[in-house]
């Protein structure tokens, strides 16, 4: 672990990714490069980054927050996210980060769940927070990037609050304990729960960064990540500024071009993406990728879901280069398995632990198990990044941890050679383009339409996107089954809580089929989706 | 009064994004509206051939650059 880090027992990650970086000779290095949708370009220093974080945490002080107070963000990806993020770090107020899509049930969860005393936003997310806003007591103030104050109604100009915040903040001494950041992930039953890291996560995610990513303080980084996912605050802000390194950060979507026009004249080194995102650019042309400059890249990486073989094989044959696929959870806050460049790549296999890690295969009874046998994947407790808390959760806090072993969710098995191949989930959670979305978030949400009566939600494979959401409904007597009552229901979902949740599939039925206590049988709707044997269902109602 | 092909089709953008204030114009593109990615796209083509009752093809779902280009296509299916 690189302890050289922690410089006077000073673990806070605003204070390591800004000041800290100036007090060592790197004040007038780009930090961030900010490549805005219509390609205008902005460098900010370190010196920047420092200046803009400290008045942020003037900021946040000014309207009351202390050390302890939840903070979100609720911003698409852009450099007031940025600031956002480490004044509030540097403050010790807890930084949660949310998808700038989310909607209003999905925002209701996570303020609600947390408490959070403040919001960051655009002007065009108020309405959904207005809608809401009576359901949240203890949110006090929201801070509007591009908007005007409104005191009366606790909306503040971020412009103006840094306009009249200090430039100089001293950073507390910061403990390795100390709450840091938050994301909520989704599991099969309930609601999001809010995933709580602290300080000293920095020494894996700065170590996984050197030693995983491989970053060398020449390199020019850019992570793909929005910073509502663990990735894009780990790896799209946290590891690389910790150590020096400046990263491009993009505020466009995906388009295959623009991509491949910012990894040739950004002359980027690494590159870390994801595999729905690698998925999209095999689609495209193969002259684009010809006659495209990737001469400065040296490593591509790849999160968030298994990378399957041929996008490997695509990545040798049209760039040239290996993808690196990498394995981690929010729970892990860090880089926890691999196939890490200098290691034989077992392509399909999500390669083998970082060095410090040890990961082992259970069966159900607890034992450990043989090389190939599938069984749940468990990390030995103890990393830095492992986190700390399931907000207002303990008693499910402490059901992950089993023997001084943290129970990963994810089914797997172990070759002769140590790499660990991904099989599937041990719950009913669906990974959309690495995004964990719940069933029972969409069923809760299709329950809100007029027309239905019930609903059973699950996972099916997709192509491109990993999995796809699959709903099945039952409508009311008085009601059919239509186009138009699809598209609703799709529109009602995204609204309600993100693109990413929406339905890919809506499948009307006459009911949704359920045991004897009520509980949805979303085994028997996948197989007869996928047209399997369902299994034993002499418990089914319907 | 008639409503225009643009003021329909911003309606539907309207519906689809929950923002009765959005206004969208033949140049705005997906960098533009919070919140069209990917996937709220298939929910925005969804809703414009359930409006104005046409049919995509493949091809016509490639050529979208702009919000310009979406109303090029539903004028060239006859949609009025």
């Amino acid at each position: 672990m690189n302890n050289e880090l922690i410089e006077n027992g000073q673990y806070n990650i605003g204070h390591i990714c800004t000041r800290q970086q100036c007090l060592n000779g790197r004040g007038d290095k780009t930090a961030m490069r900010w490549v805005d949708a219509k390609g205008d370009r902005a460098d900010y220093s370190f010196a920047d980054l420092d200046r803009e974080s400290n008045r942020f945490a003037n900021a946040l002080t000014s309207l009351g927050v202390v050390g302890g107070d939840i903070v979100f963000t609720f911003l698409p990806k852009m450099p007031e996210q940025f600031f956002a993020f480490l004044g509030a770090l540097k403050l010790q107020a807890i930084c949660g980060t949310m998808f700038s899509n989310f909607g209003e049930d999905a925002l209701l969860d996570r303020l609600g769940d947390s408490g959070a005393k403040g919001i960051v936003t655009k002007k065009s997310s108020l309405k959904k927070i207005a809608h809401i806003r009576q359901q949240l007591p203890a949110l006090e103030f929201i801070i509007v990037v591009d908007g005007d104050s409104d005191p009366v109604e606790g909306i503040y100009s971020f412009k103006s609050l840094m306009e009249e915040a200090s430039a100089e903040f001293m950073v507390e001494s910061t403990a390795a304990d100390t709450p840091s950041v938050l994301h909520y992930t989704s599991g099969s039953t309930g609601k999001p729960k809010g995933v709580l890291h602290r300080h000293g996560s920095i020494l894996s995610q700065n170590m996984t960064t050197r030693e995983i990513l491989g970053l060398q303080h020449d390199d020019i980084f850019w992570c793909t990540a929005d910073q509502g996912w663990v990735t894009g605050t780990s790896y799209g802000i946290i590891g690389p500024w910790s150590l020096g390194v400046t990263q491009v950060h993009y505020g466009g979507g995906y388009d295959a071009q623009e991509w491949i026009d910012l990894l040739s004249r950004e002359r980027i080194t690494v590159w870390y993406s994801a595999p729905t995102a690698l998925r999209m650019l095999m689609r495209e042309d193969q002259g684009k990728f010809v006659t495209a400059d990737f001469s400065s890249l040296r490593h591509i990486f790849s999160v968030g879901e298994p990378l399957n073989p041929e996008v490997i094989q695509w990545g040798r044959r049209l760039l040239q280069r290996d993808i690196h696929d990498t394995w981690f959870q929010t729970e892990t806050g860090a880089i926890m398995i691999s196939n890490r460049p200098g290691v034989e790549i077992r392509p399909g296999s999500m390669g083998i632990p970082t060095p410090g890690m040890e990961a082992v295969v259970v069966g159900d009874n607890g034992d450990l198990l043989p090389d190939g046998e599938q069984g749940s994947l468990c990390l030995k407790q103890g990393g830095a990044s492992m986190f700390i808390a399931y907000l207002n959760n303990e008693a499910v806090y402490k059901q992950k941890f089993r023997d001084g072993w943290y129970q990963t969710g994810d089914t797997v098995k172990r070759d002769g050679d140590g790499y660990f191949w991904f099989m599937g989930r041990s719950d009913d959670v669906i990974n959309i383009a690495g995004h964990l979305v719940s069933p029972f978030e969409v069923e809760s949400a299709l329950l809100e339409i007029e027309e239905i009566a019930e609903s059973g939600v699950v996972g099916a494979p997709d192509e491109l996107l990993f999995e796809k959401v699959v709903a099945f409904v039952s409508l009311h007597d008085t009601f059919k089954p239509s186009p138009e009552l699809e598209l609703k229901i799709r529109l009602h979902v995204m609204n309600r809580l993100s693109g990413i949740a929406t339905p890919q599939e809506v499948i009307f039925l006459d009911g949704i089929p359920k045991n004897k206590s009520g509980k949805i049988m979303r085994r028997v709707l996948k197989a007869r989706y996928l047209g399997q044997d369902p299994g034993d269902i002499s418990t089914m109602e319907i | 009064m008639k409503m225009t092909l643009m003021e329909k089709l911003n309606d539907v953008f309207r519906m689809v994004f929950d923002d009765e204030t959005l206004v969208v114009s033949e140049a705005t593109t997906a960098n533009d509206v919070d919140g069209w990615d990917s996937l709220t796209h298939i929910n925005l083509v969804m809703a414009v051939e359930a409006m104005f009752r046409i049919q995509f093809s493949a091809k016509d779902l490639g050529s979208l650059r702009n919000v310009g280009d979406l109303l090029g296509v539903i004028e060239s299916k006859g949609s009025a």
